[in-house]
């Protein structure tokens, strides 16, 4: 557990390009900020080992955290930070320690349905509010991805490319990925793409290749993908960003590149990165067969969660619900969701 | 043959097509205030450096005491990724039989291939733009060549001889116990993140009795710089981010009519910044809209260790930036004169 306090920044009516409505409603909110007293709120993150990564995506809990620690800067909080580590029992006692403090609300980021209704229980007992990160707690509004939606974002950019690109030739696709991933919701996504494809490119065979939660295994299995589809064009939608450069990599050495167009999910550093990084995803590479990939933004949950948090603070009315707003990031508009810092 | 050439006319005609796209102009009155300093003003915030300014600047020298604001250029320095600052020297007078004359005179000189950008430099008003639109309200797609600037370069400068103004925000961080420092900084520094706010200039002022007047140049040390000194081992960290003023601070000096916000960081503001999705934000404010300079990669710790101790933390400003046309910025060299 570790805290960070930090001098809350007069208001500047700064606004998140893709946060912006969650942050004009926060507007009112933080121009009372020097009025207001300040809020202790704790965040119980999924873990912070940095070899984990999240929600079967590139990110890890650092990134989550650090999101907290920069998004607290312009807020009248206080951050307590805990790491539930996956395991219950420390879950528990980040929530007891929480009640024991009196902290002014719990941000809980917890992929262990038992413990989360422990959780709430506990919290309700204690007065003190939830918000959930992704995973349900009874009771608790729940910030988090819309599976369905990134989905649908990445099968629609493969059917526009195939549509636009490679009118009337044959394609095929594949969705490449830790299928059976349940717990991340990943056959939400996996199910999306394929009718999204389904519906604008009807005529295009769809093959599901499971990386058992390896990307590793991609390569492999792309290169047999391609060998065995040697008159079509082929559409792959990676389930996460390692995924898809491993499949990259793959038709690269098939010599399939020119017949190849790749979407991933996730948009995570190893796709994109600042103007010297010179990663996949860049305004000087919009050659890339990695066209794009489906923001999820975990690396902004902070921004979009803490105004929520201080929204709940002040009895105003947080709905239900509130997903994540993906988008998908290309070369087109990379340098406009995530501007790079090492141009000056 | 004559599909060749077909093709090089459709690429022709291509590119005439698409140029209007490329050096697409957008309405600049609606994304950049006008200039203060009228229609056709080129120079920016030193127009309010006047004799009146000059005059009243010049007795902040008192003792003689000269203070380098100035970092060294040299190989190994930290640069942002592809930038570079090359030297070679030229010293074939050194050879056996090169000296000229009974007198034997020899000679040495430079070549310098270098971007602007590098070193303790300062940002012209050309340097920062919204979307095509810079410094007051000028559409600069139609203001360059391949060379340079045609508006807004350097030589449109006025003089920099003012009052500067030293704000030890190390100092003030100290005293109100919230200094967070980086572990590899060897003196004090405020750690990269951390947002400077309006509050937290006037208490470094206020430590030394300073009101800022029209035409200040204000220089502000976070010890950032200290991992700057120690190039190359921490030009990675150095360049990892900054502590810096947020966009209220910015805010605040503009409306205090200064002329240059300098800092011993390579951005002057805070990085991360605080909105993810904005690049550069104060940047806009302070040079797009307001004309005022930023001076980056400032060497702040001698002249606040000197205010510190003299308990005077103004001073007159010796700077001269050279007359470069079309320029968007350049190295330069700067004194404090107490």
């Amino acid at each position: 557990m570790s805290i960070a306090g930090f001098t809350p920044a007069p208001v500047l009516g700064r606004r998140s390009l893709l946060g912006g409505a969650a942050a004009l409603l926060a507007l009112p909110l933080a121009a009372q900020g020097a009025a207001e007293r300040r809020y202790r709120i704790g965040f119980a993150n999924l873990t912070e080992d940095p070899g984990t990564r999240l929600e079967g995506l590139g990110f890890t809990g650092g990134d989550v955290q650090a999101s907290f620690v920069l998004a607290a800067r312009s807020l009248p909080v206080e951050m307590v930070f805990y790491d539930n580590d996956r395991n219950r029992e420390k879950t528990l006692a980040n929530a007891d320690d929480a009640i024991a403090r009196k902290l002014d609300l719990y941000i809980q980021y917890c992929d262990d349905a038992g413990a989360n209704g422990e959780v709430a229980k506990r919290m309700k007992t204690a007065g003190l509010p939830v918000l959930a990160v992704t995973y349900p707690v009874p009771g608790a509004p729940l910030y988090g991805p819309d599976n369905a939606l990134a989905g649908r974002l990445a099968g629609e950019a493969l059917a526009r490319f195939a549509n636009a690109t490679w009118q009337g030739r044959a394609a095929a696709v594949a969705i490449v990925g830790d299928l059976a991933n349940l717990g991340d919701h990943v056959p939400d996504r996996v199910e999306a793409i394929a009718a999204a494809l389904k519906e604008h490119l009807p005529s295009a065979a769809q093959t599901r290749l499971d990386t058992t939660g390896n990307p590793a295994q991609a390569e492999a299995q792309m290169r047999r993908f391609a060998a065995a589809q040697p008159d079509h064009k082929l559409l792959v939608a990676a389930l996460d960003d390692t995924t898809a450069l491993m499949a990259k990599a793959a038709v690269e050495a098939a010599g399939r590149v020119p017949d190849t167009a790749i979407v991933s999910q996730g948009c995570d550093r190893s796709v994109h990165g600042g103007s010297n990084d010179k990663k996949e995803i860049d305004p000087t590479n919009r050659g890339s067969i990695l066209i794009g990939s489906v923001a999820y933004l975990l690396d902004r949950y902070g921004y979009e969660v803490l105004p929520l948090a201080l929204r709940m603070l002040r009895d105003e009315t947080v709905p239900p619900r509130v997903p994540t707003r993906h988008v998908l990031v290309t070369a087109a508009n990379v340098f406009t969701i995530y501007p790079p810092i090492d141009m000056n | 043959m004559k599909n060749k050439l077909l093709l090089a006319a459709a690429a022709l005609l291509g590119t005439l097509l698409l140029a209007p796209a490329v050096f697409a102009q957008s309405d600049c009155t609606k994304l950049v205030p006008p200039s203060p300093f009228g229609k056709d003003d080129e120079t920016g915030a030193t127009n309010r450096v006047t004799p009146a300014v000059t005059k009243a600047a010049a007795a902040e020298i008192q003792t003689g005491k000269v203070t380098t604001l100035t970092n060294v250029l040299v190989d190994g320095v930290p640069l942002f990724g592809t930038r570079f600052s090359k030297t070679i020297l030229t010293a074939t007078g050194l050879a056996p039989g090169g000296a000229l004359g009974e007198n034997n005179l020899t000679y040495m000189e430079d070549t310098w291939l270098s971007q602007s950008h590098v070193g303790t430099h300062l940002d012209g008003v050309g340097h920062i733009g919204r979307a095509d639109c810079y410094y007051n309200q000028n559409p600069m797609g139609k203001f360059i060549n391949q060379n340079r600037m045609t508006k807004l370069g350097l030589e449109h400068l006025k003089s920099f001889a003012t009052r500067g103004v030293i704000i030890d925000m190390v100092r003030v961080f100290e005293a109100a116990n919230k200094l967070r420092a980086n572990p590899q900084c060897r003196k004090p520094c405020i750690d990269k993140g951390q947002v400077i706010t309006p509050e937290d200039l006037q208490a470094g002022l206020k430590m030394y009795n300073v009101t800022l007047r029209e035409g200040d140049a204000v220089f502000i040390h976070t010890g950032w710089e200290d991992l700057f000194l120690q190039y190359p081992a921490q030009n990675t960290l150095y360049n990892s981010g900054e502590p810096g003023i947020g966009e209220a601070a910015a805010k605040w000096l503009i409306d205090q009519k200064v002329i240059l916000v300098g800092a011993d960081t390579w951005a002057v503001e805070v990085i991360p910044g605080e909105s993810p999705s904005k690049a550069f934000s104060v940047h806009q404010m302070l040079i797009t809209d307001n004309g005022i300079h930023i001076i980056e990669n400032a060497r702040t710790d001698l002249i606040a260790d000197e205010a510190a101790a003299t308990k005077r933390a103004t001073f007159f400003l010796n700077m001269t930036v050279p007359k470069a046309v079309g320029l968007t910025g350049n190295f330069v060299g700067i004194e404090a004169i107490q």
